[in-house]
């Protein structure tokens, strides 16, 4: 079954002659577009690759071979860098389109090789060995740096994860359910501080112009850094309230960076964080004790939810 | 059978996805967009991805309430297992009647999220209520289980659904040659090779007729399920240890499973048909099948015969994939034989903002090794209550 709609939108008159012969090959897979095959393709090349170099260069350690390979990597990511250079348009404030569809994946590889080798030179050198997390610090200068020259998004985001790993944050669904949070006593408090000041920095440079297409990324990462602390510290500190009015100012605000950035991902960190604090603060106040509400509640808030979503949607659909 | 919307409006939105598409992507321009989508209303209610799953949890969560006070009140009544079972089936069925009358009829609901959790919901409880009254009878519970899903997955055009059914389905033939033994359990693979390149066909096949139009997406999990079990009943790896988890087949030193080189063969010859005859036939998910089935076959090769340096292994497959791709994006600068490098379409999950955070959570491991020689910090950061359970 070749895809019709083309054709009937032309027939009623909505498509020129012109848009028609461009769309209908499209549509119809006369011409098959394979951008998202070799950009993933890219990707995974990217990734073994650097998986493989960064075990690599702790095997064999002192071997002729092994000398000559460190030096190949480091080769490797100079081409990187001098290529990136070379191609680069000049920096803008604004957005700025990659000179070449491989481009991105060249610096990434560049950047992690970056890691690699840097890791490599801590390890056998013991350069910073005093003082470790500093390593991280010049991996998110060196990274912000990066995203920043050559805008690329995936870039800031690793600089970032280095940045909030410097101040012992580890930004990753996968540590979160197997760390040990509660050991870590203050821990919620720095991501709290964390948050809020890179959210600042971030909304001060979007206020400037800077890069605006970065704040989506910035605002990511710390709301989802502000929420997680702030539960944390609602289950686990005796004084919980302090963190409920974090939460729900985290909520509104959240909720208006929603509507500005037209982004729903937004508003569903809203919705969750703020059902959670709040059924939070109804089983610990009125419904204390009571737990046999438990099956009319989740009954009656979420029907409610459902209701008042889909009663506004018009609102949620402009958004 | 057909399925529970109404045509004219599913028909509609549909032109209005794709159009939209279009305007992204400059094909035509937004005042165009306009003009159709008012020419084109649709009454569907079809929110964006992420207001559907923040509806789908929130109606698991009211369903698992209403669940937990109806399964008080019948309780109570009485606890017998056939009892249970068949008040299981008619809150089943109660529920897809909730969904067609009040989601689907009145409120004009199109895969809503609300719908999905209803969906499922419905579905789980026939099928555990019709296992419960045949005694939890493995066979029939493929059959019913079959029966549901497919049900489901073409009345109201779920994805997850055909999924489900289509895995249904190949437990099914997998269970039945299993079970009567011998000779049958050593043919498993060749009948799923004959049965799935046959559905597979079937479905190409139904793909291109016009009462099948609005199945497409239905089709195409199917179709490409279908290619990866064709792949999986030939795999060598798969094949081998299938038969020593299942078969109790012992294989001694030196010694190889049954009609080996048939297997090294088709391990190779499948994914290098696939993907010839994906680019031939400028066939998208042959192309994409191949690519997977093709990194699957490396890994089952080195598995057996590996040369025990996997850091070396990773490096060149890496450097490798990333030269030819590279070489095929240079190489598709124009339109080659009907495949480009532009993008056309719109992928749900594939914008930039995604793509940042997949390279953050997937290369970020890369800094571990610095990071475990921390003196002071390196401490995880554990949610324990971010899941909006209680």
């Amino acid at each position: 079954m070749t895809n019709q709609i083309p054709n009937d939108l032309f027939e009623k008159g909505f498509l020129t002659e012109d848009q028609y012969k461009k769309i209908e090959p499209v549509a119809s897979g006369k011409i098959v577009s394979v951008f998202y095959e070799l950009r993933s393709l890219m990707y995974l090349g990217v990734m073994l690759f650097t998986t493989g170099a960064g075990i690599l260069i702790y095997e064999n350690i002192g071997e002729i071979g092994h000398i000559v390979s460190i030096c190949g990597l480091v080769l490797l990511m100079l081409v990187c860098f001098w290529y990136s250079f070379q191609h680069a348009a000049p920096y803008a404030n604004g957005q700025v389109k990659s000179p070449t569809p491989y481009y991105d994946y060249v610096l990434l590889l560049g950047s992690l090789l970056f890691i690699s080798v840097q890791g490599y030179l801590q390890f056998q050198y013991g350069i910073l060995d005093e003082h470790l997390e500093y390593s991280t610090l010049v991996t998110a200068t060196v990274f912000f740096f990066i995203a920043y020259r050559f805008d690329h998004l995936g870039i800031l985001s690793l600089a970032i994860t280095a940045l909030a790993s410097f101040w012992s944050i580890s930004i990753s669904p996968q540590k979160w359910y197997s760390g040990n949070f509660f050991t870590e006593t203050d821990l919620h408090i720095t991501g709290i501080i964390f948050s809020i000041g890179i959210t600042g920095i971030a909304l001060l440079l979007d206020w400037k112009s800077i890069k605006k297409h970065f704040t989506f990324t910035y605002l990511n990462f710390c709301l989802l850094i502000f929420f997680v602390s702030a539960m944390v510290g609602l289950f686990d500190d005796a004084g919980y309230s302090i963190y409920l009015v974090l939460i729900y100012s985290g909520c509104a605000f959240s909720w208006y960076e929603a509507r500005q950035n037209k982004s729903f991902l937004f508003l569903l960190y809203a919705f969750i964080a703020a059902y959670v604090g709040t059924t939070f603060l109804l089983f610990d106040t009125v419904l204390a004790n009571a737990y046999e509400f438990w099956l009319l509640y989740s009954i009656l808030s979420c029907g409610g939810f459902i209701y008042f979503i889909i009663r506004y949607k018009n609102y949620f659909a402009r958004l | 059978m057909k399925f529970a919307y109404n045509e004219t409006n599913l028909y509609n939105l549909q032109v209005i996805k794709e159009s939209k598409s279009w305007m992204k992507h400059h094909f035509i321009s937004a005042e165009q967009f306009q003009k159709i989508s008012e020419a084109f209303k649709s009454p569907l209610y079809h929110p964006n991805l992420l207001i559907r799953i923040l509806l789908f949890i929130a109606a698991l969560f009211a369903l698992s309430g209403v669940t937990g006070l109806l399964s008080l009140f019948v309780l109570s009544i009485g606890e017998h297992e056939l009892f249970i079972s068949i008040a299981s089936i008619f809150y089943g069925i109660g529920s897809f009647v909730f969904l067609e009358k009040l989601f689907i009829g009145q409120n004009q609901h199109y895969k809503s999220g609300v719908n999905e959790a209803l969906i499922y919901h419905a579905c789980g409880f026939t099928i555990a209520g019709l296992l419960g009254v045949f005694d939890f009878n493995q066979h029939t519970g493929f059959i019913v289980s079959l029966i549901v899903l497919s049900f489901a997955a073409i009345r109201y055009l779920d994805l997850l659904c055909t999924i489900a059914a289509t895995l249904t389905f190949a437990g099914l033939a997998f269970f039945e040659f299993y079970n009567i033994g011998g000779i049958f359990q050593q043919i498993i693979p060749f009948v799923f090779i004959v049965i799935f390149t046959a559905l597979y066909f079937f479905i190409k096949k139904a793909k291109q007729q016009e009462k099948f139009k609005y199945w497409q997406n239905n089709l195409l999990i199917v179709e490409s399920l279908s290619l990866l079990f064709i792949y999986a009943a030939g795999n060598y790896l798969v094949v081998r240890e299938l038969s020593v988890a299942l078969m109790n087949l012992s294989i001694e030193e030196g010694a190889d499973i049954p009609f080996a080189f048939i297997f090294y063969g088709l391990t190779v010859l499948i994914p290098v048909a696939y993907l010839y005859f994906g680019i031939k036939n400028k066939d998208i998910i042959l192309l994409r099948v191949s690519l997977i089935v093709l990194a699957f076959s490396v890994f089952t090769f080195k598995y057996y015969f590996s040369l025990g340096h996997p850091a070396i292994t990773l490096s060149v497959a890496g450097l490798a994939l990333l030269a030819i791709s590279i070489a095929l994006t240079n190489y598709l600068k124009i339109v080659r034989n009907g495949f480009t490098r532009e993008n056309f379409h719109t992928e749900k999950w594939a914008n930039m903002h995604a793509e940042a955070f997949i390279i953050s959570q997937t290369m970020g491991g890369n800094q571990v090794t610095v990071k475990e020689q921390f003196k002071g910090g390196g401490g995880g950061f554990g949610g324990g209550g971010a899941s909006g359970d209680f």
